[in-house]
């Protein structure tokens, strides 16, 4: 089993393989990836990555292999079993995925109204409280339409945290997001693990924004994981498709080690 | 052969949603809010362009039944024309295009803009069944406006009908009136409501299917659209003349 964790994983692909018709997309995938911990999985675009989310939360079921996610396997659980699942994990989607015909607040305010029984007053409480987090207080009577690309993301990760999932996944946190945005998010992602202390899991193909808030990394490449470890093993990688993609992405003429 | 691939794979998938809807709601419980919401958007919107179609048709089956009748020198049995073909034929189809045209392209249109932008997914990530959130509501929404809206279409058609055969025709009001009322039963505005409970139920699942498996991008949603409309249409003139041959046959 590969394993790039130094804590118990709360992530664990096993054999993992996915394919749409002709087209493999996953082959044969093992990973683990520890609790309270910071996951990023890179890649070129077309590799698996947002696949392999979508088989994380169940949103598709592997052609063959084993997922489990906090002790469930995700391809066996009955839909009560992956809904329980799912009250545990948050999602950033990667254009916020906030629903259009209500306000911010009341997106934000959507899974606590489905799922607890607090009143108005504490939902309201709560949806302040986590908007204060994001760094985007006031806006609670603001329209979807009415956000930046940017102010979208931070209020789906307000929705993503308000229930206060064990684990938050953010697909590509920074795509279509200028370079001032993009830091204000990494910025931000940064500081929600430190006052979270929850599990992250990013895919990504912002290398820059990647090593800013990795503890791990893994790189997919025509669907198997082909590298891991923490951004400076990666740094120094000895795999080619490893080194081309860094030095691409990282704007660096070659890196340490072995010559491309 | 490709084309009835298509069909056969479609109506697999259509029924195995239909399945899926009715498990959620089951599962789920119907949030009545939301049916509430969607039956008096459904209604609201529906019905002035459903009236003025209900009338105008009623005035035509007037002119059209005249014309035939008065060849024959049977002008008085107008009232007859319009209870079998308004009431029993025209009002339950004609309402339930006019709510497929607004309500289910609307449906479709909106639930393939949601996968686009991945908020069904989000829905489905945040543990609730986006089909008991956004197809049952609406499928129990339409069958029980549509119902409603048919029964107002027949009292709007038989009013117009009846005007235009006194007022241009020259037709007794109580010749009109004693045809109407002896050739319709009340078994007939049964059959009309129970074909619009079913053309409701084929309206809600087949444009939430279309709209909840569209293709995601604006080609998706337009295409998805167009597919819901026209299946809608095909299979409820279908249905019709089948729960025509049952009830009447």
């Amino acid at each position: 089993m590969a394993s790039y964790t130094h804590g118990e994983p709360i992530i664990r692909f096993k054999g993992v393989g996915k394919a749409f018709g002709e087209n493999v997309v996953l082959d044969n995938l093992d990973i683990e990836l520890a609790a309270r911990s910071t996951s990023v999985i890179i890649g070129p675009s077309g590799t698996g990555k947002s696949v392999f989310l979508k088989l994380l939360v169940g949103l598709m079921h592997p052609d063959r292999g084993e997922i489990w996610v906090d002790g469930v396997n995700v391809g066996l659980a009955s839909d009560t079993e992956l809904y329980a699942l799912r009250r545990r994990i948050g999602m950033l989607f990667q254009d916020g995925a906030l629903f259009d015909s209500i306000s911010v607040a009341d997106n934000i305010a959507f899974p606590l109204r489905r799922h607890t029984t607090l009143g108005e007053q504490a939902i309201g409480a709560k949806v302040t409280a986590v908007l204060d987090q994001v760094g985007l207080p006031g806006i609670e009577q603001q329209m979807p339409s009415e956000l930046s690309g940017g102010m979208r993301k931070r209020v789906s990760l307000a929705r993503a945290i308000i229930t206060q999932p064990k684990i938050i996944l953010f697909d590509e946190p920074n795509s279509g997001l200028d370079p001032v945005r993009s830091d204000e998010i990494d910025a931000l992602i940064r500081r929600m693990k430190d006052e979270l202390g929850i599990t992250f899991v990013i895919i990504s193909h912002d290398i820059v924004g990647t090593f800013r808030v990795a503890d791990y990394i893994g790189m997919l490449y025509s669907g198997s994981l082909i590298e891991q470890g923490t951004p400076s093993d990666l740094l120094h990688s000895h795999k080619d498709e490893v080194r081309r993609f860094l030095a691409r992405n990282l704007g660096l003429p070659s890196l340490p080690g072995r010559s491309l | 052969m490709d084309a009835l691939t298509r069909v056969v794979r479609h109506t697999g998938a259509y029924g195995l949603f239909f399945y899926d809807c009715m498990v959620s709601s089951a599962r789920h419980g119907v949030r009545w809010p939301r049916v509430m919401e969607e039956s008096h958007k459904l209604g609201v919107r529906a019905f002035p362009v459903l009236a003025v179609m209900a009338i105008f048709v009623g005035t035509n089956l007037a002119i059209q039944g005249f014309s035939a009748f008065n060849n024959l020198g049977a002008a008085s049995l107008l009232g007859m024309f319009v209870a079998l073909g308004g009431v029993r034929e025209v009002c339950p189809i004609l309402a339930a295009t006019m709510i497929a045209a607004k309500g289910g392209t609307e449906m479709t249109a909106h639930l393939a803009v949601m996968r686009t932008k991945e908020q069904i997914d989000a829905l489905d990530v945040m543990a609730v069944d986006p089909r008991a959130e956004l197809v049952t509501p609406s499928l129990i929404a339409i069958m029980l406006v549509l119902p409603a809206l048919t029964i107002i279409s027949v009292a709007l058609a038989v009013g117009a009908a009846l005007f235009v055969s006194v007022v241009q025709l020259n037709v007794s009001a109580g010749d009109f009136m004693y045809h109407c009322l002896a050739n319709l039963t009340i078994y007939d505005l049964w059959v009309a409501i129970g074909k619009s409970v079913v053309f409701g139920a084929v309206i809600a699942t087949v444009s939430g299917y279309f709209g909840f498996f569209s293709e995601r991008g604006p080609a998706g949603v337009g295409r998805s659209t167009n597919q819901a409309v026209v299946t809608m249409c095909v299979v409820c003139v279908s249905l019709n003349y089948l729960l025509s041959a049952v009830a009447y046959g």
